[in-house]
């Protein structure tokens, strides 16, 4: 078994990368004098897996909602809901489905050996029939209509589809009420015997664990798994956006809008042009800008604006958004302020600023057991590494961060969507 | 955790001292507690925001926010919320430990000196605040208040307080009412700042590893010269229902919510709130819970289904997400399992799980700044200083014949629905 100590000289920290013979990778982040531990459990599978291929064969579609569906439905097993399992040992569990990872985590403070026996036993144990697949149709359905009735969600899925032609980012991760009703039992076992490989999965822990402990819990409970070779197929996608405008009208008493600006994504970004990208949004945009505080002056946003940088498997963008009473003077005020940065590039106080901030976040996030773990899975899927970020933030040099502002924030490649009232008649 | 430390630095003025070697960060908290009234709620609201937004030293936002941020990131925040019949806002900086500086700055230095000044020293000229930055903070607030409508969870849970406690101090939001709002001038906010610094309740928490020394120096040197005279405020606790009241509004939506509130008869302080605790924990409060089993996953009948329990104020809620078409069917599911409770139908593992889940809970909080500060907050309100290891010996102190007492105390006030056109 091959176990490697990562250390961060910076904050003090350092955790374990583990190669377990099962095929699973696994990191142990134990933290001093805590007492509650935190494990997430994920596979590299989320709602935009819907056409693949194994060992070369065929290529499988699967429908829309299926990877949130099959979340739902693990919890259960022959013996009963792994959450009544959970209730014995008193840990705080719960799972997500994500565009392209599913994750099974839970939280304790005591008993945590038998809770990660539990997640890793579950995880590995479906059991799916004709019927406990129907009678979950009720329940997801109500969730999709939950997230109907979400102002946030509706306009951050209609700029994506306004954004994107052909990538399945734009379509809701749970899929609709007609998509979810064409999963089966079979289709279920399909794709978890795919993408539930132990190989395309990693465990991570922090807390008050050890390796020892972790590793005696998993040589016990990990099923060793013969690694598959998987292909996920992504119709090609332009470079350009589809729509500039989207609109929806909707029980509101504030307008909110997402401006997103497509990027390239033809492979994942590194450490180094993640912690560029993230030094460069935090001087363009946080409240410390000069765009931020035009956009107050003029009254066009308040304290609900926001910025991201939203990027995954084939799909990568930079989202602004918030509440504003005047959407498009917004969004123009934007793109304007980047058309002009653009000729004269970041100065040298706003980037020491934003550096320094973006270090302060990074370093306090090593605080949270939850933040850490899910840092730590992120960054592994995408094939990063948590203190290399830390270290390519604390050593970033202005030229690099303007090198980014070249390449990216294209303003005649960007959507507008607005979710607002609608008009009186 | 290493220890606590708390004085009185003036009357009415406690300082708490919390240290921990654990983490990367520290932060301090000033809550300024003053009794909820509709006439004051809403200036006090704009007097949190206008701190933070600038003060003497920097007399402007983008200049106070790159202080904060060339202090590696640090926050500056004010919020505002409601513990029973209290309003308090509080103001707090957070920022990195010293320890993981790159230069030779005393962040908890600075960050000491910054909320003492933006409290004591604050952008103010000829008695008023200034005219300007009392309009960006207007605006964000009346902001505030129309996002609130936007997401339809707290909507229904703010109408449902609305309309049972309409007669009640507590009906009052935490931000008073937008005519309040409008109506403030940057002379009556001063106004309201002196009133808040001579009238309310300080608790100044310091939770980190570098010394409170300084800090503690900084704000007793500035109370010194204030002439105290503290308004102490109490909550009504409401302990019977002369009708039960029905309330439905339609809209456009695609789900229902089904809010419900109930008077418990128990409340913070009283023998039996940590039962009270447990029995709106087993009703609803865990993913092992009566409302989240039977409700939810057997019945399918809510996509959430959950209670939650004001010890201040005696209420407990229940709020759920339901199709239009199932609302009466849910209201009856949920009262079913109350009167299961009533009678008794509450099983050994039920209460056992529940304990567990509490207790995990309660000893999860001490592993985060946020959390141990909003432990000892809701200790210092609830007038103890009570560990979580004492809390929870409580809690697994309480018996099956407690629950049901607390589940037959009680009374169904309002049921709140807003439905789907």
């Amino acid at each position: 078994m091959n176990i490697t100590e990562i250390k961060s000289e910076i904050a003090g920290d350092s955790y374990y990368k583990v190669e377990h013979p099962s095929g699973l990778t696994i990191f142990v982040y134990p933290k001093e004098g805590y007492t509650s531990s935190y494990a997430i459990f994920g596979t590299r599978y989320g709602s935009i897996n819907t056409k693949f291929s194994v060992n070369g064969g065929d290529i499988i579609t699967v429908p829309d909602g299926i990877a949130h569906y099959l979340e739902h439905k693990l919890f259960e097993s022959e013996e009963g809901d792994a959450f009544v399992r959970y209730a014995k040992t008193g840990a705080n569990a719960n799972a997500y489905t994500s565009f392209e990872k599913t994750c099974y985590l839970f939280s304790c403070t005591d008993k945590f050996d038998e809770s990660l026996e539990i997640l890793l036993d579950f995880v590995q144990d479906p059991y799916f029939t004709a019927q406990t697949v129907a009678k979950e149709q009720g329940i997801i359905g109500q969730e999709i209509k939950m997230y109907d009735d979400s102002p946030d969600w509706r306009v951050m899925f209609n700029m994506l589809e306004g954004m994107y032609h052909n990538h399945p980012v734009k379509i809701d991760i749970a899929g609709t009420v007609e998509t979810i009703a064409e999963i089966t039992a079979e289709k279920l076992y399909e794709v978890y015997n795919v993408f539930y490989n132990l190989n395309n999965m990693v465990l991570c822990v922090a807390g008050n664990v050890t390796v020892d402990g972790v590793l005696k819990v998993a040589d016990k409970m990990l099923k060793p798994c013969e690694k598959k070779e998987i292909k996920n197929y992504f119709e090609t996608e332009p470079y350009e956006i589809k729509e500039p405008y989207v609109e929806q009208t909707f029980p509101v008493s504030m307008p909110l809008f997402n401006l997103g600006f497509k990027e390239k994504a033809d492979k994942p970004l590194n450490e180094n042009q993640l912690a560029c990208t993230d030094i460069l949004l935090s001087a363009l945009a946080s409240n410390t800008s000069t765009l931020y505080r035009k956009l107050m002056d003029s009254n066009l946003i308040n304290s609900s604006f926001s910025y991201e940088l939203f990027e995954g498997p084939g799909y990568c963008s930079v989202i602004f958004g918030g509440e504003s009473r005047a959407p498009k003077q917004a969004a123009e005020m934007i793109k304007q302020y980047i058309s002009d940065i653009k000729k004269t590039g970041i100065d040298k106080e706003d980037f020491e600023i934003a550096r320094k901030s973006v270090y302060g976040d990074s370093v306090s996030s090593l605080n949270s057991v939850s933040a850490i773990s899910n840092s730590i899975i992120d960054y592994e899927m995408q094939g990063n590494e948590i203190f290399t970020y830390i270290d390519a933030v604390a050593n970033a040099r202005l030229e690099d961060i303007n090198a980014r502002l070249a390449e990216m924030l294209d303003v005649n490649n960007c959507t507008l969507s607005v979710v607002k009232q609608p008009e009186e008649v | 955790m290493n220890f606590i430390n708390r004085n009185e630095i003036a009357d009415g003025v406690f300082f708490t001292n919390i240290k921990d070697s654990r983490f990367k960060t520290m932060k301090i908290s000033v809550n300024i507690v003053v009794p909820l009234s509709i006439e004051t709620a809403s200036e006090n609201a704009l007097v949190g925001g206008l701190l933070v937004r600038s003060c003497k030293k920097y007399p402007d936002f983008t200049v106070l926010s790159k202080k904060l941020s060339s202090l590696y990131g640090a926050d500056l925040t004010s919020s505002l919320s409601k513990l029973g019949e209290s309003q308090v806002l509080k103001i707090s900086v957070s920022g990195l430990d010293d320890r993981y500086s790159l230069d030779d700055v005393s962040i908890a230095k600075e960050l000491s000196e910054l909320l003492c000044s933006v409290i004591f020293e604050p952008n103010v000229k000829d008695n008023a605040f200034i005219e300007s930055e009392l309009e960006q903070e207007r605006r964000q607030l009346l902001d505030v208040i129309d996002s609130e409508f936007n997401e339809k969870r707290i909507y229904a849970m703010e109408q449902l307080i609305k309309h049972m406690c309409k007669d009640e101090v507590f009906g009052t939001k935490r931000y008073g009412t937008a005519e309040k709002i409008k109506a403030a001038t940057a002379e009556s906010l001063y106004r309201a700042w002196q009133n808040l610094l001579k009238t309310a309740k300080f608790e100044i928490l310091y939770i980190g590893d570098s010394p409170a020394d300084k800090a503690k120096e900084v704000f007793t040197k500035a109370f010194a010269n204030i002439e105290r005279n503290v308004a102490t405020s109490s909550t009504d606790v409401v302990k019977n229902v002369s009708k039960e009241k029905h309330i439905t509004e339609e809209m456009e939506l695609s789900q229902s919510k089904l809010v419900m509130g109930f008077r418990t008869q128990i409340s913070a302080g009283d023998d039996e709130a940590v039962a009270e605790r447990l029995m709106c924990a087993v009703l609803g409060g865990t993913a092992s819970s009566k409302l989240f089993n039977n409700v939810r996953e057997k019945q399918s009948l809510c996509y959430y289904c959950s209670s939650a329990y004001d010890s201040i104020k005696g209420i407990m809620y229940i709020n759920s997400g339901v199709e239009g078409e199932n609302l009466e069917k849910a209201e009856k599911a949920i009262l079913k399992e109350i009167e299961d409770m009533k009678n008794g139908e509450i099983t050994d593992f039920e209460i056992e799980a529940t304990k567990l889940a509490v207790v995990n809970s309660f000893k999860s909080s001490s592993d985060s700044v946020s959390g141990i500060e909003n432990w000892y907050t809701g200790r210092i309100f609830n007038g103890d200083l009570e560990t979580v290891e004492e809390v929870s010996a409580e809690v697994n102190a309480v018996t099956k014949e407690q629950i049901v007492n607390a589940a037959n105390k009680l009374l169904l006030d309002t049921v709140y629905v807003l439905k789907n056109k």
